[in-house]
């Protein structure tokens, strides 16, 4: 059946305690040198042989995280010292020089057991230079759910260093040809693994959009033979066209209080934004300009909209007050901006821009300030996504070649290409933290 | 205190999840192969019973349309009996040229009085998908009001817009760019007369 199984995703219970204190925040984080962290392989404790490689699979999960984020510079495996399926993973069951000698500031060991389908976890997090230990977590999930342990442990560690959990418990929806002619939406982490094909009906499909509840995904169909939004229930596979009986719905949005849909809707060759109800049946009209007004995008808060209109002849960035109906232009910049995605720190929108003859990611205050490209214009980069935390921003980008989807961190650093569907992948849209 | 509420977070997480989980009738599914080495079940393409008939498109042997010829993994190259029209960059003005392939077809459909068309618009890859998507819809309905200002009616004339995602060309190129600014007319499969 086409959807996602309920156990692949929620049967992982935390059990643990936080141990120790909590470091000082901003120890890793914009402008810091990276730091030095070792991912150990867990230590096999059950009397399970470990055919799943358990043992480096979770180590290795958490390395892809932390090193996407950015703020670490995770050591190279070659250069460990111990076996750590000989050494313990406790205070007092190993030697913190063996870390200390090859530079690592930060250490992460573990164990873990398999008993059937069920697997147990512990993780630690250490201080190498003070011998402490930071954090202890004990996890309990289906022996194939590891890698949901690792993206959590992971968020852990950032929690710790930060003062804000990661975003790696986290799923990508993103469009892809999967190197054939047709669009479908295809769900993934950010490493490729745990991939989801929500739609395969052969046709183009566009524009995934997640609910803040993190359990349903919007998007725009031609499986009807003309364009309309679909609304699709990832674990009960349940999915809805939502319909308007006077035009064509393109694209819709979910507000983050999860009551509403902000969509376009297409009469006649006229393009305007509509609120719709949860359950996509139409509230009122936003807009009524006869231009195109397309490409909205919810504000944290929930009260603003901000959205492309060619009014003014190229399309640029309006933001309209949804209580008051009065929008406001934001963008003067540039000569055709699209594709708005506001941080939910509220404080950034990012856009696609057209810089000469190419598309590049900016950020802009929504105040209208202190535009900011940060791709090059060698290429093309769109489609901006945020992380739900606000660090991170997720795009497509050409620079190689066929699209891929890549992330970075808010202010342009560390662009790093994901595991794709093999083809052009597009339009990324963040989940929000899952369970 | 950090300790209390995390584990108040754990507990009522699990209730919410354990309250919110349909229980799985079955092991399988419709996953899609993963890259990992291991377990992940490839997916089956084909739908299975009952599932199919929610998943899959219309179609029909029958159908011209852009998204007919793709699914038949045909150009969409237009070879009927009307012209493409082609549009400026960013526009949905119709030119003069476009005019004339207006009349030209305005005066096939007066002698073909069956004949209904669906008006499909496209753009060129530049831009994002929803603002071309947007633009489509605008040539199309272009070419639309000037075919009924031609004497044509509008109950012939559906409309459609494929923004970039059915191009006829990939180069990155003016010519193609040019050749994907289009609108295309296609003679729906006749139909009895009601």
């Amino acid at each position: 059946m086409r959807k996602l199984s309920c156990c692949f995703f929620c049967l992982l219970f935390l059990v643990g305690a936080v141990n120790a204190a909590q470091i000082s925040l901003e120890v890793v984080g914009q402008g810091m040198p990276k730091y030095p962290i070792a991912i150990s392989p867990l230590k096999n404790t059950g009397a399970a042989a470990d055919p799943g490689r358990i043992s480096t699979g979770i180590a290795d999960s958490i390395v892809y995280d932390l090193d996407l984020s950015g703020w670490f510079r995770v050591l190279d495996r070659a250069a460990y010292i111990e076996d750590p399926q000989k050494s313990g993973d406790t205070l007092g069951g190993f030697d913190f020089k063996d870390w200390s000698t090859i530079g690592a500031v930060g250490l992460v060991k573990g164990r873990f057991a398999v008993q059937g389908d069920d697997l147990t976890v512990e993780l630690r997090l250490f201080d190498v230079a003070q011998s402490k230990e930071l954090i202890g977590k004990r996890y309990v999930a289906k022996a194939r759910d590891f890698r949901r342990i690792a993206h959590k442990f992971a968020d852990e560690i950032i929690n710790q260093f930060t003062g804000t959990p990661g975003v790696f418990n986290t799923r990508i929806a993103y469009v892809s040809t999967s190197g054939g002619r047709f669009k479908e939406i295809h769900i993934a982490h950010l490493d490729g693994t745990e991939r989801f094909q929500v739609t395969n009906n052969r046709t183009i499909n566009l524009f995934p959009s997640w609910t803040s509840d993190g359990k349903s995904v919007i998007y725009t169909s031609y499986k009807d033979r003309s364009p309309g939004l679909y609304h699709f229930e990832l674990f009960t596979g349940k999915e809805v066209k939502w319909s308007s009986a006077n035009g064509r719905y393109i694209g819709g949005q979910a507000s983050p209080d999860g009551q509403y849909v902000v969509a376009t809707l297409e009469i006649a060759g006229n393009s305007n934004l509509y609120l719709l109800d949860a359950n996509g049946k139409a509230i009122r009209q936003l807009t009524s300009d006869p231009g195109i007004e397309v490409s909205p995008a919810w504000s944290p808060d929930g009260r603003q909209i901000v959205y492309v209109s060619d009014r003014g002849g190229s399309p640029k960035l309006y933001i309209l007050d949804i209580a008051g109906g009065k929008s406001r232009r934001l963008s003067y910049s540039g000569s055709y901006n699209t594709a708005p995605a506001w941080s939910p720190k509220g404080d950034r929108i990012a856009y696609t821009g057209r810089v000469g003859r190419r598309f590049a990611i900016f950020t802009i205050s929504p105040d209208g300030g202190n535009a900011r490209q940060l791709t090059s214009e060698s290429y093309d980069s769109e489609d901006p996504a945020w992380a739900p935390d606000g660090r991170f921003i997720a795009f497509a980008s050409n620079r190689v070649g066929r699209y891929h989807l890549y992330v970075m961190q808010a202010g342009g650093e560390n662009q790093r290409r994901l595991t794709g569907s093999g083809g052009d992948d597009t339009k990324p849209s963040w989940s929000p933290r899952l369970d | 205190m950090v300790h209390f509420k995390m584990a108040c977070y754990m507990v009522i997480g699990l209730i919410m999840l354990a309250a919110g989980c349909a229980p799985s009738a079955a092991k399988k599914t419709d996953t899609a192969a993963s890259d990992s080495a291991g377990s992940t079940p490839k997916a089956s393409t084909s739908p299975s019973p009952g599932e199919g008939k929610r998943d899959t498109a219309r179609e029909s042997t029958t159908d011209r349309s852009s998204l007919g010829q793709l699914q038949e993994g045909k150009s969409s190259e237009t070879t009927g009996p009307l012209k493409d029209i082609l549009y400026d960059y960013d526009s949905h003005s119709l030119r003069a040229d476009a005019r004339e392939i207006l009349r030209a077809n305005a005066d096939w459909l007066k002698g073909n009085q069956a004949a209904r068309v669906e008006i499909e618009g496209h753009c060129d890859e530049r831009g994002t998908n929803e603002y071309n998507l947007a633009l489509g819809a605008k040539r199309a309905q272009a070419a639309k009001d000037f075919l009924a200002t031609l004497g044509i009616g509008a109950d012939r004339l559906s409309t459609i817009s494929y923004g970039e995602e059915i191009p006829v060309c990939k180069e990155a190129s003016e010519t193609c760019w040019q050749r994907n600014r289009r609108a295309r007319f296609v003679v729906l499969p006749g139909r009895p007369a009601s």
